[in-house]
Formats: structure tokens, sequence, C-alpha cells
């Protein structure tokens, strides 16, 4: 077991709303997890304190048997936005986790090296955050986590902020990543499809209070194509089952893939 | 070539805007000292009396001289300023109970014009250059502290929490984060500050100076010579507006460059 969630709540000062109530959850190491939910469902913020960065107000976490506190490497989270940092360029930024964590300089080289491949981004790596596009932004940010060598990653909607061709790319990059390093990824998305392209599970969060609704085993073989028979029955399914959560989101959902 | 046909107009619009300056103050001051009477002749400068009066200053090295003089103590009082102010910043961002309770002290002492504090740097430390340099100091450090805690307060969060989850320690946040965050907004803030050290050596040397632009300025007041006071005003103006844009906002640019700002 990877990582433990147990009954955690999360209520907000001067809010009677418990933002997260009772959610218990345990990934498998290596597992792929999506979490979904209309806006405002407290995924983000569940997101956040897996990360340390948010406190529950019951209940408790554990990675590795280890409770979770504060922030640390070994859960690096990836933002909606890219979070780099623009007074660095596109080597120094990957190598900055490593350098917090006092990585000796050859092997932070060699490390931003192989990921900077990886993410092909090595031929990029003098340019400054302002020369490149926003999904190299998001492969930078993706190839700094991944550096780190954590056991576990989360990612807050990488790629919600980008358009769909670029997305569509990052997502496939991202599955073939996941499967070549073997790590836990906990992923945030309010897109269904999204959920149902990269996850081995999805979680589907209710709204008001924000606890597990259902959770969803995808039992599609990878590379997985969206436009597949099998893929589109899935993501109804999952769309249908939870249609009163998920209204909001999902008509912006069709609407979307009206337009594309 | 068109871009460059653009600046030069624009160039030479501005020129041709000072120069109509200059002849308008001509004929005011030809006017209102003759036929309308409006001022006895030593009460108005001319241009053609300000040009000769910094012209027989820079000749004898006056003009030279005072402003060796008073750049030597701003820097001097600017370099404590930035030392001590710094310090305070970092104290009032870094604390809750500083910064409730200190910042709105140092709001508020900012806002007191400098030459308020010429009584207490007279008491304190005589007529000379240490209550010159106290009056720059107290001029400026404050305005330094509340640049930098501006400047820490608006750093984005999102680079806390990346760095954060990177493993980042206290320590290593402040040096390697919120440091190089706070850097465009802390030069935007240093050039005020350098504003105020140059406003309140002025105070300081028109109340006890024996050398220096503010002194050069006051002499022409005492020998009723408005022409030297006139040129002294200009050459103050031009001092700090060269050292700021040589200096800070030289400075600005090129972080904000880099980062593509």
């Amino acid at each position: 077991m990877a990582l433990e969630i147990k009954n955690v709540s999360r209520t907000f000062e001067g809010s009677m709303k418990e933002t997260l109530k009772d959610i218990s959850l345990s990934v498998e190491q290596g597992e792929f997890i999506c979490v979904v939910g209309p806006s405002g469902c407290g995924k983000s913020t569940l997101l956040n304190i897996i990360a340390g960065l948010d406190f529950p107000t019951d209940g408790e976490i554990f990675l590795d048997e280890k409770k979770i506190t504060a922030p640390g490497a070994d859960r690096v989270v990836m933002f909606q936005e890219h979070a780099l940092f623009p007074w660095l360029n596109v080597m120094e930024n990957v190598k900055f986790g490593m350098k917090m964590m006092g990585v000796p300089k050859e092997e932070q080289n060699r490390r931003a090296e192989h990921y900077l491949k990886m993410v092909q981004l090595w031929e990029f790596r003098e340019y400054s955050v302002h020369e490149i596009s926003g999904g190299m932004r998001q492969r930078t940010a993706l190839a700094r986590s991944l550096c780190l060598d954590g056991p576990v990653l989360l990612m807050d909607e990488p790629f919600s902020a980008l358009d769909k061709q670029t997305t569509n790319k990052l997502r496939a990059d991202l599955e073939r990543i996941w499967e070549e390093t073997g790590k836990t990824v906990i992923f945030v998305t309010h897109s269904v499809e999204e959920a149902v392209f990269l996850a081995d599970r999805i979680v589907v969060l209710s709204d008001n209070p924000g606890c597990i609704k259902e959770i969803f085993q995808v039992g599609l073989p990878r590379p997985r194509r969206n436009d597949a028979v099998e893929f589109l029955e899935v993501r109804h399914n999952i769309l249908s089952c939870v249609e009163r959560e998920v209204e909001k989101f999902a008509k912006e959902e069709y609407d979307h893939e009206k337009m594309a | 070539m068109q871009k460059k046909n653009m600046t030069m107009k624009k160039w030479l619009s501005s020129i041709l805007f000072a120069m109509l300056l200059l002849l308008a103050w001509q004929i005011i001051y030809t006017l209102g000292t003759g036929v309308l009477g409006w001022w006895k002749s030593y009460a108005m400068p001319s241009p053609l009396g300000v040009v000769e009066s910094l012209g027989k200053m820079l000749g004898n090295g006056t003009l030279w001289k005072a402003t060796a003089y008073s750049l030597r103590r701003v820097v001097l009082g600017f370099v404590i300023s930035l030392v001590v102010g710094t310090l305070l910043g970092i104290l009032i961002s870094s604390s809750d109970y500083f910064n409730r309770n200190l910042k709105p002290f140092l709001n508020g002492v900012q806002s007191l014009p400098s030459v308020c504090w010429v009584p207490f740097a007279i008491l304190w430390f005589g007529l000379g250059e240490a209550s010159i340099l106290f009056v720059i100091v107290i001029g400026s450090t404050f305005s330094v502290s509340l640049a930098i805690e501006n400047a820490i307060r608006t750093v984005p969060p999102i680079y806390i929490k990346a760095a954060q989850t990177m493993g980042a320690g206290k320590r290593q946040l402040y040096l390697s984060v919120i440091w190089p965050a706070a850097l465009p907004g802390v030069l935007a803030g240093l050039k005020q500050s350098w504003s105020f050290a140059w406003r309140a050596l002025m105070s300081g040397e028109v109340m006890s100076a024996y050398v220096g632009l503010g002194y050069t300025l006051m002499s022409g007041r005492d020998l009723a010579d408005i022409n030297q006071v006139t040129g002294v005003m200009l050459v103050i103006i031009l001092v700090g507006v060269l050292v700021d844009k040589a200096v800070f906002s030289n400075l600005e640019r090129r972080v904000l460059k880099k980062r593509g700002l």
C-alpha cells in the first residue's frame, strides 16, 4: 500500500459546509488514480492535504506507513499553472528541486538531461520560461517533478489551461512516462474523458459535502483511444452514473465536445 | 528605419518643447521684470543668468565639489538605510506580530517629511556631517523596509507552494524563492527610497552643511543670487534623475527583461 487516506475531513473556518467529509482511500504503489467531481467539490483541497500544503480537520494520511504532516519531495505537486520560476531558465528550473534536496551536481545534470529528453525539451534547456509555450512549460514542470524521483506524483488539473491538441499530446506523454517510471499518480481533473484516458481507478467526489460518491475501475487496455467504442462506453457510464453530481461539468464537457 | 525615424521625431518634438519652455521663461522674465514690473530683477531668474551662473560655478569648481560631497553623503546614508531598512523589512514580513504592530508605525513615520527631523538631528549630532547623515538615514530607511515588506508579501504563493513540495526548507525558501521572486518589487521600491534619500539630503544640507549642493543653494540665497539658486536646483534635479536612470531604472529593466516582463 503506497498511500493510505483515512477518514479525512476538512472544514474551513467560518464556513458551515464541510469541504471534505470522511474520505478514505487506499492507493496501490504504481497506481494511476484520477479524482473527478464538480468544481468546488474539494478535489483540489484533497490533493493539497495529501501534498501537506493543507491540513485535515479530521483523519490522517499515510505514505508508506509514515504520517503526512508537511510538504515533501516524496509527493511533489504539479499545479494547474506551471509554477516555474521566471528568474531561472528551463534547465535551472528542472534542477531546482534537486538543488533543494542536496543532490550532487553531476547527478543533477545527469537526471535533468534524462528527464528533459524524456519530455523532449533538451534542445530548449537554455530558454527562459517566457520564451517557451504553455505546453512546454507544463512539460518542464513535469520534468522538474520527475527529477526528484519521489514515489508519488500529485497533479492538480495540470493540462486544463492548455489547448486541446497540446492536452492530448501531454496526456499521451504522461501515460508513457508513468509506465516507464512506475510512479503512483494522483491526478485531479474536471474532465471525465481525461480521467478515462489516464486512470486505473477513477474516484468521483460529490459536492456539498465533498465525499466519495463512487470509485470506478477502468479496465481498458492501454494505450487508450478516446474515439474507441469501449472508451466512449466507459466514459458514458461514469458520466451517467454520477449524472446528478457532475451535471454541471458533464454539460460543459458535452458542449466542449460539440465544438471540437 | 521607420522606427528610427519615429524615435527621431519624438526626440525632436521633446527638444522643441523644451526650447519653447525656455523661450516662454525668457519672455516672462523680460516682460515681468521690465514693463510690467511684477518682480524686482533679483527676485526672478532668467535663462541666460542661470546659464551664466552655472558656467561660473563650473569654472571655479564650486559645483563639482558640491556635487561630489553631496553624492558621497547620500551614498553613505543610502547604504546605511539599505542595511537597516532591509533588516527591518525582513522583520516585519516574517513576523505577524511586528507586521501588525510595527508596520503601521513605519508607515506613519515614513509619511513625515524628513525636514521635520532636522531639529532632532542638530540637537543630537550638532551641525555637521553626522546630523546630515541622520536625516538621510531616517528619511529613507523606512521606505526601504516598506518596499521590501511589500515586495515579499506580493510574491505569488504558488512559487512558495511549488518550492515546498520540492522539499525546500525555510532558509532555502527565503534565499532561492522569496528573494529572487521579490527582486523586481524591491528594485521598484528602492527607486522611491532613493528619491527620499536625495530629498532628505537636501533638507539636511540646507540646514547644516558647509559644502554640498544644498549649501550652495543656500549661499545663493544669502548672496541674493536667484540665478545661482535656480542653477543649483537644476543640478539637483539632474543628479537625482541621472542616478535613478543609471542605477535603479537600469537594474530594474535588466531584471524584468530577463524574465520577459
